[in-house]
């Protein structure tokens, strides 16, 4: 039990550091900004490719896919300041998809997909829930039909988040009407948004960010495009949604955010005289989010400690996916008392600072990984069943 | 980064454990009920002796076993898991770490060597009336006398004072602030029992121009530093001791809710009965992260006072929390005095309001924070 960076560990992250400082052109914040931190624009593409080409993407993976052959604490590490710059990371795609193409895809995916994933030049959106199948994800409706040697698919899905700029979907089909259990008939596919087949209609949302329905309309692929066994897809599904619950959980953004308000508090003045951060309940929510932030921050070293050992449990990505999402909302809120009524003055205005515009929509937008991903709910059964050997009821 | 645990890490559990679990139990703890005979188990203490956990952490030439904090702190998260009627805290952490770390090598080789085989029992004063900080005590004073010095004044909820050789205190002097082994024989010196929550003996310790020799003075002047030292650690301690005695209630309450029927089902079934249930898992694993991370730092001498000060916001957090949370979902049985939950709600409560609560700590971290300490790197 050591929990310390080494030092080559602390060396990685100042270089990270100093890449991002010269990565993040003001040119291309303008356009992350403009973009509503989802990315996507040409600037950020670029960027993109640049950190493949720098070996960045798969600084965590091993040398035959093209990565640096270091941990996943390292990728872990390098996630954290990448997010911490602020530049929106497409990690759907790197860090949970990415892995699972890498241990299930077919030689073509590993051959032709993969490496493109590295070299940031491949983009995928996660296609699972749809209007009648949400938490209750293995009623979905779409399907795969066989017709001679490849797949015809049809139906539609919500909420494909970033599919407006992805390559692939990552899509979520029934097979198998008839499996005995509703989850056995479920297969993936990789389909290509480029297919004339596909199209979807923007969704916009409370924090600005739009997100996507998604038509499949007799698209046809081959059996390349299926990824794993037949029938098989549940385990994938799982899979992908325990590495996806942990990338939602990063401390490096917040924690900058912690340090930004913190020194915003200690150079204000009050009107009547007197520093922000002087006031006694201005230095009790600071050190309630700064206890807050740093289990937030030990949750997550400590999964990717576990994923490094292959010893990641269940009910612990799970736990991760909880205390992080909820935790966001209550940091939000008690940085959000401290900075006032800037806080509800969107960013970009003159009478408002950096902090308080990223706090004025950071409380539009926290609400999301609290059911995206797996409601907090199916979360907290997981962890009671796996966590604590609690039985479930039947549904 | 290492979040595993070392083979000998492995061995001090599992042998604490095994030796805790066959020796303690409620009907064993039932005897020090209500103040019935005093809450210390001296058979179960000399077993522990014997196999060398308590001194885990002490140098092998003083008798000890030469590990680090890891080690003693995972003994004392085994003591809290079965709540065990033991000075573990006040006697291993407390004390005969700061004499070893601070202590002139006379007095370690008159006190170490005693302490580690149990002739000597030893505890620390940490704590005065209305005074939340060790390190700067007020209610207890020394003036110099000759060599030695003596001391007047009080200190409150002393652990284990009737029944130990020696207690650590911290005293105020002109220009600064004495630590001293006093003997709680000596002249001038009262106990007073005080009836705890828990029923852990304690006592109130009045001195009346007290003298104490040379010989067992620690330091004369430099003490903020040595008490500070001594408080980091044992409220480390407390948080390791706190991590046990919630994971095992929390482990309780998810068996009894997995057997309890009502509705002819287990009351485990019901979402609102699992969810509290997870909700004290996360809790107990950020105290568990929390408390490792400041033990860890402290074991290698890094400075941890911000880790610290969140291991015990969490260690308060998740004692308040987990009490209710076990008690409630046990329904009437979880305070039923034949069940034993009840004196683990006590413990929770104990480690919570110990060394500091949630909010001191809070206020504490908020006022570093405030003068620019304590921001993430």
């Amino acid at each position: 039990m050591n929990i310390q960076f080494t030092e080559r560990q602390l060396a990685l992250r100042d270089e990270l550091r100093a890449y991002f400082a010269t990565l993040m052109t003001p040119e291309l914040v303008a356009e992350c900004e403009r973009d509503m931190g989802e990315g996507g624009g040409p600037l950020w593409r670029d960027a993109l490719r640049q950190m493949g080409r720098d070996g960045w993407i798969g600084v965590g993976w091993p040398e035959a896919w093209g990565g640096r052959g270091m941990t996943p604490l390292e990728q872990f590490i390098f996630v954290e300041e990448i997010m911490r710059a602020g530049y929106p990371f497409p990690f759907l795609t790197t860090e949970s998809v990415g892995p699972m193409l890498a241990e299930h895809g077919n030689d073509w995916i590993k051959r032709e997909l993969v490496p493109k994933i590295l070299m940031g030049d491949l983009l995928i959106a996660i296609g699972y829930s749809e209007p009648g199948a949400g938490t209750d994800l293995a009623s979905l409706k779409t399907s795969a039909v066989r017709d001679g040697d490849d797949w015809v698919i049809n139906g539609q899905k919500m909420w494909t988040s970033l599919a407006h700029f992805c390559d692939y979907t990552w899509l979520a089909v029934r097979t198998d009407p008839n499996a005995p259990k509703k989850h056995r008939g479920i297969s993936m596919f990789l389909v290509p948004n480029t297919d004339p087949g596909w199209s979807c209609t923007p969704v916009h949302t409370l924090g600005g960010v739009r997100t996507n329905a998604t038509f499949y309309d007799n698209i046809r692929v081959s059996n390349d495009h299926l990824v794993g066994e037949l029938h098989g897809g549940w385990k994938l599904i799982t899979g992908q949604l325990n590495r996806e619950r942990l990338s939602l959980i990063n401390f490096g953004p917040v924690s900058q955010l912690f340090n930004q308000v913190v020194r915003w508090a200690g150079r204000a003045q009050l009107a009547a005289g007197g520093r922000v951060i002087d006031q006694p309940w201005v230095q009790q929510n600071l050190g309630r989010c700064r206890a807050l932030i740093e289990c937030m921050k030990l949750i997550v070293y400590k999964q990717s400690w576990a994923m490094t050992e292959g010893v990641l449990e269940m009910a612990d990505a799970s736990a991760a996916k909880v205390y992080g999402s909820e935790g966001f909302i209550e940091i939000y809120r008690m940085l959000g008392e401290i900075v006032g009524q800037a806080g509800l003055v969107r960013a970009g205005c003159a009478q408002t600072t950096a902090e308080a515009g990223k706090l004025e929509r950071l409380y539009r937008t926290a609400s999301i990984i609290t059911f995206g991903g797996g409601a907090n709910e199916i979360q907290r059964d997981i962890i009671s069943a796996a966590g604590l050997w609690m039985p479930r009821a039947s549904r | 980064m290492e979040f595993g645990f070392s083979q000998e890490q492995q061995e001090v559990r599992e042998l604490a454990r095994k030796i805790l679990s066959e020796q303690v139990s409620a009907a064993s703890l039932a005897a020090y009920d209500e103040f019935r005979s005093p809450r210390f188990d001296t058979a179960l203490w000399q077993q522990l002796l014997s196999a060398g956990l308590p001194a885990v952490a002490l140098e092998q030439r003083y008798g000890g076993m030469g590990f680090g904090f890891m080690e003693l702190a995972l003994f004392i998260e085994e003591v809290g898991r079965s709540i065990a009627p033991l000075p573990a805290i006040a006697h291993c952490v407390a004390a005969m770490l700061p004499i070893q770390q601070f202590g002139s090598e006379a007095m370690k080789e008159a006190i170490l060597p005693a302490a580690a085989t149990g002739e000597l029992l030893l505890t620390a004063a940490l704590a005065e009336h209305l005074n939340d900080d060790p390190a700067e005590p007020h209610t207890l004073t020394a003036s110099a006398d000759g060599d030695g010095l003596v001391l007047s004044g009080s200190k409150t909820a002393v652990p284990f004072a009737a029944q130990a050789g020696r207690i650590l205190l911290a005293a105020r002097t002109a220009d600064g602030v004495a630590v001293v082994l006093l003997d709680p024989a000596a002249a001038g010196v009262t106990l007073t029992p005080l009836q705890v929550t828990t029923f852990e003996p304690q006592c109130e310790v009045t001195l009346a121009s007290v003298r104490v020799a040379a010989a067992d003075i620690i330091t004369g002047a430099d003490g903020s530093r040595i008490m500070r030292w001594i408080a980091e650690r044992s409220i480390a301690a407390t948080c390791a001791h706190q991590l046990g005695a919630a994971d095992c209630a929390m482990r309780m309450a998810a068996s009894y809710t997995s057997e309890r029927k009502q509705f002819e089902v287990p009351v485990a079934t019901f979402q609102a009965v699992g969810h509290r249930m997870a909700d004290c898992y996360i809790d107990v694993e950020c105290l568990r992260l929390a408390t490792y991370q400041a033990v860890s730092l402290l074991g290698s001498d890094v400075g941890a006072t911000t880790e610290v000060q969140i291991a015990k916001i969490w260690a308060g957090d998740t004692g308040h929390r987990v009490s209710y949370a076990t008690q409630h979902v046990h329904g009437g049985t979880g305070i039923d005095r034949d069940y034993p939950l009840w004196r683990y709600c006590l413990w929770l409560r104990h480690n919570e309001m110990t060394l500091g609560c949630s909010a001191a700590h809070v206020a504490r971290l908020g006022r570093r924070l405030a003068a620019g300490e304590a921001l993430f790197s």
